[in-house]
């Protein structure tokens, strides 16, 4: 799973870069990945439930599931954005301290950077599987079915 | 063959408890007993009086949108047929086979009928003219006869007597099976229904002529004879103040050619001593459409009763009276009593619901809630609604389900205004629908959100869908939803 979220990230989103690889063995070793890749899937999981299954409104419209998908990536966004801050600037990893800690390296600046990178790569995910999630849960849904459209 | 009930309604009054009957068969409620099918029969010389028509119409809405739902479960679900359609087995409506026809009373007066000025004024020889003159009055033979017999049963007796020779009735005799039963409504105040009671039952019982004849003469009779209960806003040819006085008089030759003679079942009677409810004046035609009163749908209420204890009626005539638990000005279901307001407290309730939903919640909800729409992308057919808004735009419904709803809200309403009042409901809008119940406020959300939800969750199930039969989905989904929104808030007696 490690492999399979690093790949999205490092190769589709591009994050990826060698001259700051501390931070992404980091992840890697620490099961990052598999925190930032489980909080777009499962988030948004957890949130279309609630909007079709458990939302008992029967006067949904179009901008009640807009509203929700944004209220869903908004969500995704901030808890990438903590799961990374925590994970890189906030881990017990003494060498990536170090080297975030010694501004000549450049790892502190680039490191401050990555928390909103891999919160607005989460956030795309986030929209793309909640769209797929309400296609799928929609057809089961009594009161939502016909949301999005 | 199934089961039938006959049910015989004589004049205004028999018209107007056949509507409070039609409108509790709406609602849900079912005679029981095995009776399949309702065959109701109005007995009117006044065809163009507004309260016959008027139930007449009812009647013709009601088999209309009937038929329409297939096997009704809930709303509609008793099935009421025409002697016609029984005989020639046709699914066409017409709701003038609601009516026996009377021969010669659309342009006669009452001389013209009885062939007074043909008769011997000698009083030397044969002096029949003073003999009938000692019988009706001048008004009496001046009366035109299309607009009833303006409360003269002696009148009425002469006319009705021809009833039993007509078509009509022989097709009645023809389609009388084993276990079929009459119930015979009147009034005992006025003319046609005064008169019409004795005659019909002494035709049942004894007239040979009638097909089935034996069968008929066996058949379990009840009857529901109408002490006055109103008054009318001035006297005239038809005056009030003799409704008691006609009704002593009546009541003594029931008393001694009916009940005496074991000649029905069972007979109910009901009035309202001390009245305060006063009607407009009208001697017949349109302008006689009297407001629906309590004491109607009550008199539905013996129909029931009457079906329910049919196994164990006996040969010697039983008198039942209606009464209330709590005599009051405006009733409400607690006022009556336990086994009534049991009766009534469900189907009358929901289907309040239902009409006060369709007349200011659907608004809110159509092409919104997904219940109303049948558009829906990607999804297969079995889950899109068939109550869209092709069909609330559809003639159908405007003018079979939205007919017979403005009767019901009507019917409700002059029930209400009437005196006593019978008012168990209160004005609701969109955002207090579920305070429908007169004194009960219940907990949480009191709009129509709750029936838009139970209509979502019901608008999958295969048991309320049907394509071909137009009025299916709206009325079993309005049956279940209505129940469950009520039920859950306690506000059925049951």
């Amino acid at each position: 799973m490690n492999e399979f979220f690093g790949t999205i990230y490092d190769t589709l989103f591009g994050i990826f870069n060698n001259l700051y690889f501390l931070i992404f063995q980091h992840l890697y070793d620490n099961g990052g990945y598999i925190k930032l890749g489980l909080s777009f899937i499962l988030i948004p999981l957890v949130c279309w439930l609630l909007f079709y299954y458990l939302w008992k409104y029967p006067y949904g419209k179009i901008w009640h599931w807009l509203i929700w998908m944004t209220v869903t990536v908004f969500i995704v966004f901030c808890a990438t954005y903590g799961i990374a801050n925590t994970e890189i600037l906030g881990s017990d990893n003494q060498a990536l301290n170090e080297a975030i800690a010694d501004a000549s390296t450049g790892y502190g600046d680039y490191a401050a950077t990555l928390p909103l990178k891999y919160a607005m790569a989460n956030s795309l995910l986030a929209l793309i599987i909640g769209f797929i999630y309400s296609l799928i849960m929609k057809q089961f849904s009594k009161i939502q079915l016909h949301l999005p459209f | 063959m199934s089961r039938k009930l006959y049910i015989f309604a004589i004049g205004g009054t028999g018209s107007r408890v056949l509507k409070a009957l039609t409108m509790l068969f709406a609602s849900g409620v079912k005679i029981g007993s095995d009776f399949e099918t309702v065959i109701p029969i109005i007995i009117d010389p006044d065809t163009s009086n507004g309260d016959l028509n008027r139930t007449k119409d009812i009647l013709r809405l009601y088999q209309e949108i009937r038929n329409q739902v297939d096997q009704p479960d809930d709303f509609y679900t008793q099935e009421i047929k025409t002697i016609n359609e029984i005989t020639v087995n046709t699914p066409v409506v017409n709701p003038d086979y609601f009516q026996f026809k009377l021969k010669d009373t659309d342009t006669n007066t009452f001389n013209q009928y009885i062939g007074f000025d043909s008769l011997s004024e000698d009083i030397a020889e044969k002096d029949d003219k003073n003999f009938v003159r000692l019988l009706y009055s001048a008004q009496n033979l001046r009366s035109n006869l299309d607009v009833g017999f303006k409360g003269n049963p002696n009148m009425g007796s002469i006319i009705l007597n021809q009833f039993t020779n007509s078509e009509d009735f022989k097709r009645f005799g023809q389609t009388f099976d084993d276990d079929d039963a009459i119930f015979i409504v009147n009034s005992i105040f006025g003319g046609t229904g005064a008169a019409g009671f004795p005659l019909l039952l002494k035709n049942f019982r004894g007239n040979k002529n009638i097909p089935r004849h034996a069968k008929i003469k066996e058949a379990p009779i009840g009857g529901i004879t109408y002490l006055p209960y109103f008054s009318l806003s001035k006297n005239d040819e038809i005056n009030a103040e003799s409704f008691e006085e006609k009704a002593k008089i009546a009541i003594d030759y029931y008393n001694r050619t009916i009940i005496s003679l074991n000649q029905i079942n069972m007979l109910y009677f009901i009035g309202n001593r001390g009245n305060t409810n006063q009607e407009e004046y009208a001697v017949g035609g349109q302008e006689q459409k009297n407001k629906a009163h309590f004491l109607e749908l009550a008199g539905a209420l013996a129909v029931l009763d009457f079906c329910k204890n049919i196994n164990s009626i006996t040969r010697t005539t039983q008198i039942k009276e209606f009464g209330i638990e709590h005599d009051a000005q405006n009733l409400t279901f607690t006022d009556l009593n336990i086994e009534n307001a049991k009766q009534l407290s469900a189907p009358l309730t929901k289907f309040k619901l239902y009409t006060e939903y369709l007349g200011k919640g659907l608004s809110g909800s159509l092409n919104i809630s997904r219940w109303t729409k049948s558009n829906i992308k990607l999804t297969p057919g079995n889950k899109q609604s068939l109550l869209d808004k092709n069909y609330f735009n559809s003639a159908e419904y405007k003018t079979q389900i939205r007919s017979f709803n403005s009767y019901f809200d009507e019917w409700i309403k002059e029930m209400k205004d009437n005196r006593p009042g019978f008012s168990p409901f209160e004005e609701i809008t969109a955002d207090n629908a579920l305070e429908i119940v007169k004194g009960q406020t219940p907990k949480g959300n009191k709009s129509f959100k709750a029936v838009d939800i139970q209509n979502c969750l019901l608008t999958d199930n295969i048991s309320i869908r049907n394509k071909e039969k137009k009025h299916t989905m709206l009325i079993k989904i309005f049956g279940r939803s209505t129940d469950k929104v009520l039920s859950n808030r306690n506000l059925l007696i049951r």
